[in-house]
């Protein structure tokens, strides 16, 4: 009974959501106020080809701000839950054939990362998907080599210091920002180059350079503090 | 809607029934991943790189580490709970 109530709900609940968005026609989700505005206005005002990065980094860099907040609380909240004072004996990780394999791969896993994070205002991507590519490498050398690996190469002192760094960097920006054009996170137009090319889009490249070192730094901190002593039975 | 998208939708109702069904939670990890890969290429269909590569990485990438990470975690608890009432 409670499941034939539970299914009654949901059905109802997904035809009123699909009634809903199928409603909306599509004249007002393209042609008229902000939306428009962005699509018209963005290379103009920012120098940037990717749009979404445009709107996340320039237009919307507060918003991002707040975001980088929540993974700063989130990292803080998980390090004072998980992590303690204990030595990390990992386990010696798996194979050779396996350790040599990524000895190979991961420095493109590195190359990759670092390209997605500086061509975020061309092509797809950004910051935050880059910077979740630098956190991977950490879980690389976490499974793969065992974490007392990553210990000794990338002790969670750097990955501290790396986070603190993106940090600062994107409120630098700000307040720069602040300096140039007069308000917070401001483009300024003297470093806005030509549009297509690597270094243009004025304040969109530092700022997901900021926003790449602190997300991959932070999520690298989460994943060391779960593994730390979950790979020490073995 | 295109020939791929028609055979990539219902395929995506599938694995998410079957990630819910799935009594052992490694295989209902593994089966989120794949939902995750699925979603991102119906992303890429629906022409959201950007979402697409969001998907790709954190969905069947980082949240997949962390979750085994968990479940390896609970079940060393769960040997150690054990041991100590046999004891």
């Amino acid at each position: 009974m409670k499941v034939f109530l539970t299914a009654i709900i949901l059905a109802f609940t997904g035809g009123a959501l699909f009634v809903n968005l199928g409603s909306i026609p599509d004249s007002f989700l393209l042609s008229h106020t902000a939306s428009r505005f962005y699509r018209e206005a963005v290379v103009t005002e920012t120098g940037a080809l990717n749009t979404v990065s445009a709107i996340l980094y320039d237009f919307r860099a507060f918003d991002s701000l707040g975001e980088s907040t929540v993974i700063f609380a989130t990292v803080s909240g998980i390090v004072l839950l998980l992590s303690r004072k204990t030595l990390p004996v990992s386990s010696a990780g798996l194979s050779l054939i396996v350790k040599r394999t990524f000895g190979i791969l991961t420095p493109f896993v590195f190359l990759l990362s670092v390209y997605i994070i500086l061509h975020g205002h061309l092509s797809p991507g950004g910051g935050f998907q880059g910077g979740v590519l630098l956190a991977v490498i950490t879980i690389i050398f976490c499974i793969i080599y065992g974490s007392s690996f990553d210990l000794s190469r990338y002790p969670p002192q750097r990955k501290t210091l790396i986070e603190t760094t993106g940090a600062l960097l994107f409120l630098g920006v700000g307040i720069i920002g602040i300096a140039l054009t007069g308000s917070f996170l401001g483009n300024p137009s003297a470093w806005r180059g030509v549009p297509g090319t690597l270094p243009s889009a004025g304040s969109i490249v530092p700022i997901n350079l900021g926003v790449g070192l602190k997300v991959g730094a932070g999520l690298a901190i989460i994943f060391y503090s779960m593994i730390q002593k979950t790979l020490k039975r073995q | 809607m295109t020939l791929l998208e028609a055979f990539l939708l219902p395929l995506l109702l599938v694995i998410a029934i079957l990630v819910v069904a799935f009594r052992d939670l490694l295989s209902s990890v593994i089966t989120l991943s794949v939902f995750s890969t699925v979603l991102a290429i119906i992303y890429i269909i629906h022409q959201a790189p950007d979402v697409a590569l969001a998907e790709v990485v954190i969905g069947s990438g980082l949240m997949t580490a962390v979750y085994i990470a968990v479940i390896s975690k609970i079940r060393t608890y769960r040997q150690t709970h054990k041991r100590g009432e046999k004891e």
